[in-house]
C-alpha cells in the first residue's frame, strides 16, 4: 500500500482516535473530558465508518456519522454488558480501535483507487 | 412562472435586510420566550399546566417567531431566505417549545426520565445484564449506550436528561431534514414540514427514554430506504398475477452505484439490530413501515422486511424471552381494548385536565384533516407521492395490536407525524410554492398595463392571505402543543423540595427495603435502582384508595419487608391522582393520619411539598 495515495482526513482521523482515547482515557477537567469523550466515543467512529460508504449527499453524510457513531457505540456498550466486560475505559479503547480499523479500511480503499 | 424570474438587485438588497429582520425576530422570540418562562415558579398550581402560568412575552414571542418563520418562508420569487436563516429560525423554536420547561426549573420533568438514570446507573455497577429484573434489562441497548456516555463524558445526568428533549428534537429534525429531501425538492415544503413537525409534537415523546433514541435510528432508516436504497417502479397496470409479477421484475434501483447500495444496506442493518435491542415497540413501527414501502416497489433490497422479521425473532427469543414469559405480547390486543385504555380512560378528571387532553386529540386531528385534504389535493392534482400516505397511514395498524399501557395511540400519531406534516403542506402551501411570494416577480413590459397592474394586485392580495393564513395556523398550533404538551405540568414539573425528600428517603431507606411512593409521577429511583423494591400507594390499593380499605394493604406491605419500608407522599404525586380523577381534592391526609397512628410508623422528613415515614417491620 502506497502511503502516500492515502488522504489526510483518513490519517487526521486515525490520528485523532489514538490521541483522543488516550486523553480520554488519563483524563481531563470535565467540559474537556465531554468533548474529547463524545468525538471518541461517536464522531470520529461515525465518521470513520461513514467514509467507508460511497455517499456523496453531505447532509445524509453528517447524518450518518451521528447514527453510525451511536450505533456503533450502543452495540458496543450492550455486548460488553451481555460478556460481563464492560467499562467505560473499555469501550472508549474499542472505538478506537474501530475508528482506525475503518481507517485502515478506507486508506485500502483509496490506495486502490 | 415566477419561480423562474431573477430577482432584481434592489430587491435582493431589500431581501437582505429583511432576511436579517427575521433573524433578529428569533433573538427577540427567544429572550422573550425564555424571559418570561423563567419567571414561572414551580410548583405550577393550574390543572390547566403550563399554558395557564405563562405570562403574556412568552406568548408574544410564539407570534414573532411564527409571523418572522412564514416571512422568511416567502422569501421571493427565488425562493425562500437563506439556510441559515431558515435553520436558526428552527432552533428558536425547538428551544421555545422543547425547553421551555428548562427554562422554568432545573430538575427534568417527570419521572421516566429519572428511573432510566437509575437504570444506566444500575448496569454500570453491575456490569452484566440480568433480564429477570424487569422490562428494560430484556432491551438494555440505549442504557447501555447511557452508562458508557454518562461514565466516559462525566457530564452531569440530571443536566442531560433537562435538556434531552431539545437534544431529541435536534436529532428528530436532522433526520427529518434529510428524508424530506428525497420526497420533495421543494425547500418550502421541507421547511414548513419541520415546522410543522415541531408544532404537532405534544407527544412528550423526547426525554431521556429508549423510544427518543429508537425513533431517531428509525427516522435515519427511512431515510436510507427513501435515498440510496430506493427504487424505482414502473406505472401499475393492475392486479392481475402476470401485471404484478412483470411490475415487480420492471422495477430499478435508483442509485446507480452498486457499491454505495451496498454500504447503506449494511448501515440499515446496523440500525436495525439497535433498534431492536433497544426499544419494543419501534423495531414493529420500522417492520411496518419497510414492508409497505417495499411491497409498494420503493424499495430496492426487497427481502429487507423478512430480515427484520428474522433479526426480531431471534431477539425475542433469546435475549428477551425472559421479559415475554411473563407478558405474552398479544394477550391485550384487540380494536375495544385499545379504545379503552387509549382513549376512554384518558377522558376523566379534573375539567381543566379534560380540556388538555381534549385539546390533544383536537391537535391530532387537526393535523390529520389537514394531511386528508392536502393527499386529496395532491391526488387530483397527480402528484400524490403513495411512499407518504403509506408512512403516514401505517402505523395505525398497530392500534389494535397492543394497548401498550394506554399509550399507543401516542406511539402511533408521533411515528405518523413527520408524514402527516409533509402531507398537511400540500394544503397550507399554495400548488406552486413560489405563489406564497410575489416579491422580486416582474410585470410584463408590453401593453395592457392597466390590466396587469390588477391582475398583480390580486396575486398580491391572495399571496399575502395565504402568507397571512399560514402564520395564523402556526401559531394557533404553537398555542395547542403547549396546551397539551405542557399539560400535565401541575405533577409532572417537580418542586426542590420534593427532590429533596427523594434524596432524604434514598438516605434512610437500608439496602434491601421496600419504598412506596403514593403515585407514579415520582422523582425517584435515580440512584440504587436495585437496592429497592419499590411500590405505589396507588399500584397497591388499585381502585379503591380509600383510607380503610388502603390504610392495612399499605400498612402491611411496609411491615411485611423484612427490612423495613420507607413511604413518601409529595405534592406531585397527590395532584397527579386529584387531576386524573382517581382520588379527591383532600389528598392522602386522612390516610397519613390512619398510618401516622400505627405501631412502628414514624416521620422522619418533611417539608412544604413532602412527607417521609419510616415503618419497620
Amino acid at each position: 500500500m502506497n502511503i502516500g495515495s492515502i488522504s489526510r482526513l483518513t490519517l487526521a482521523l486515525g490520528l485523532s482516535a489514538v490521541a483522543l482515547s488516550l486523553i480520554t482515557l488519563v483524563g481531563l477537567p470535565t467540559p474537556l473530558q465531554t468533548i474529547a469523550a463524545i468525538a471518541v466515543l461517536v464522531l470520529l467512529p461515525g465518521q470513520a465508518l461513514a467514509r467507508l460508504t460511497q455517499v456523496t449527499d453531505i447532509a445524509l453524510g453528517a447524518l450518518l456519522v451521528l447514527a453510525l457513531g451511536l450505533a456503533a457505540l450502543t452495540v458496543v456498550s450492550t455486548a460488553m454488558f451481555y460478556l460481563a466486560v464492560w467499562s467505560w475505559q473499555a469501550c472508549v479503547v474499542s472505538m478506537g480501535v474501530i475508528t482506525v480499523l475503518a481507517c485502515m479500511a478506507r486508506a485500502r480503499q483509496e490506495a486502490t483507487t | 412562472m415566477t419561480g423562474t424570474l431573477e430577482a432584481t438587485t434592489r430587491t435582493k438588497e431589500r431581501w437582505k435586510s429583511r432576511e436579517a429582520w427575521c433573524a433578529l425576530a428569533g433573538v427577540v422570540s427567544l429572550a422573550l420566550a425564555v424571559g418570561a418562562a423563567s419567571t414561572v415558579t414551580a410548583p405550577v398550581d393550574n390543572d390547566l399546566g403550563l399554558v395557564a402560568v405563562l405570562p403574556y412575552p412568552f406568548w408574544a414571542g410564539v407570534l414573532i417567531l411564527n409571523v418572522a418563520f412564514v416571512v422568511a418562508l416567502r422569501g421571493d420569487a427565488a425562493g425562500p431566505a437563506r439556510r441559515p436563516v431558515m435553520i436558526w429560525l428552527v432552533v428558536v423554536l425547538v428551544l421555545v417549545l422543547f425547553g421551555t420547561a428548562a427554562f422554568v426549573t432545573d430538575i427534568p420533568r417527570g419521572e421516566i426520565a429519572f428511573r432510566h438514570l437509575g437504570i444506566a446507573d444500575a448496569l454500570s455497577h453491575t456490569q452484566g445484564i440480568d433480564p429477570d429484573i424487569d422490562g428494560y434489562f430484556n432491551w438494555p441497548g440505549f442504557f447501555a449506550l447511557l452508562s458508557t456516555v454518562l461514565r466516559a463524558t462525566g457530564l452531569d445526568p440530571v443536566a442531560l436528561a433537562l435538556w434531552a428533549p431539545v437534544l431529541n428534537m435536534g436529532l428528530w429534525l436532522a433526520a427529518l431534514a434529510v428524508l424530506t429531501g428525497y420526497l420533495t425538492r421543494d425547500p418550502r415544503r421541507r421547511y414548513l414540514a419541520l415546522w410543522l413537525f415541531c408544532l404537532g409534537n405534544w407527544q412528550d415523546q423526547d426525554y431521556l427514554s429508549p423510544q427518543a433514541f429508537g425513533f431517531f435510528l428509525h427516522l435515519v432508516v427511512i431515510a436510507l430506504l427513501l435515498g440510496p436504497l430506493a427504487a424505482r417502479a414502473p406505472q401499475f397496470r393492475g392486479f392481475r398475477r402476470a401485471d404484478l409479477a412483470a411490475w415487480w421484475r420492471g422495477r430499478s434501483p435508483a442509485e446507480p452505484r452498486p457499491g454505495y447500495r451496498v454500504g447503506a444496506l449494511v448501515i440499515t442493518l446496523l440500525l436495525i439490530t439497535v433498534i431492536v435491542a433497544s426499544h419494543q415497540l419501534t423495531p414493529f413501527m420500522l417492520l411496518i413501515g419497510v414492508t409497505a414501502l417495499t411491497l409498494s416497489g420503493r424499495v430496492w433490497p426487497s427481502r429487507l422486511p423478512l430480515i427484520t422479521i428474522v433479526v426480531l425473532t431471534l431477539w425475542l427469543a433469546y435475549p428477551a424471552s425472559a421479559y415475554l414469559l411473563g407478558h405474552p405480547p398479544l394477550a391485550d390486543a384487540g380494536l375495544e381494548a385499545a379504545t379503552e385504555a387509549n382513549v376512554l380512560d384518558r377522558v376523566r378528571g379534573t375539567d381543566g385536565h379534560v380540556l388538555v387532553v381534549q385539546v390533544r386529540a383536537l391537535l391530532t386531528l387537526v393535523l390529520w384533516g389537514l394531511a386528508a385534504a392536502g393527499a386529496w389535493r395532491d391526488w387530483r392534482r397527480g402528484r400524490l407521492d403513495i411512499r407518504v400516505v403509506l408512512l403516514a397511514v401505517t402505523p395505525l395498524l398497530l392500534f389494535p395490536a397492543q394497548v401498550y399501557g394506554g399509550e399507543m395511540l401516542i406511539r402511533v400519531s408521533l411515528f405518523a407525524l413527520p408524514f402527516i406534516a409533509l402531507q398537511a403542506c400540500s394544503v397550507l402551501l399554495p400548488t406552486d410554492g413560489s405563489k406564497l411570494s410575489t416579491v422580486g416577480s416582474k410585470l410584463p413590459a408590453d401593453g395592457s398595463k392597466r390590466r396587469s397592474y390588477l391582475a398583480a394586485d390580486d396575486s398580491k392580495r391572495r399571496s399575502y392571505l395565504a402568507a397571512g393564513g399560514l402564520a395564523l395556523t402556526c401559531v394557533l398550533l404553537a398555542v395547542l402543543t403547549v396546551t397539551g404538551r405542557f399539560g400535565n405540568a401541575r405533577y409532572d414539573v417537580f418542586t426542590h423540595d420534593e427532590i429533596d425528600a427523594v434524596a432524604a428517603m434514598q438516605r434512610l431507606a437500608p439496602p434491601g427495603s421496600a419504598i412506596i411512593s403514593a403515585a407514579h409521577p415520582t422523582p425517584w429511583r435515580s440512584e440504587a435502582y436495585l437496592d429497592h423494591r419499590s411500590r405505589t400507594i396507588e399500584d397497591l390499593c388499585r381502585s379503591d384508595l380509600s383510607t380503610a380499605r388502603c390504610g392495612p394493604l399499605v400498612y402491611d406491605y411496609a411491615r411485611r419487608s423484612t427490612a423495613g419500608a420507607v413511604l413518601l407522599i409529595t405534592r406531585s404525586s397527590e395532584a397527579s391522582l386529584v387531576l386524573q380523577g382517581v382520588r379527591g381534592a383532600g389528598g392522602f391526609s386522612e390516610l397519613e393520619k390512619w398510618l401516622g397512628a400505627q405501631n412502628g410508623v414514624e416521620l422522619v422528613f418533611s417539608n412544604v411539598d413532602a412527607r417521609v415515614y419510616r415503618v419497620t417491620p
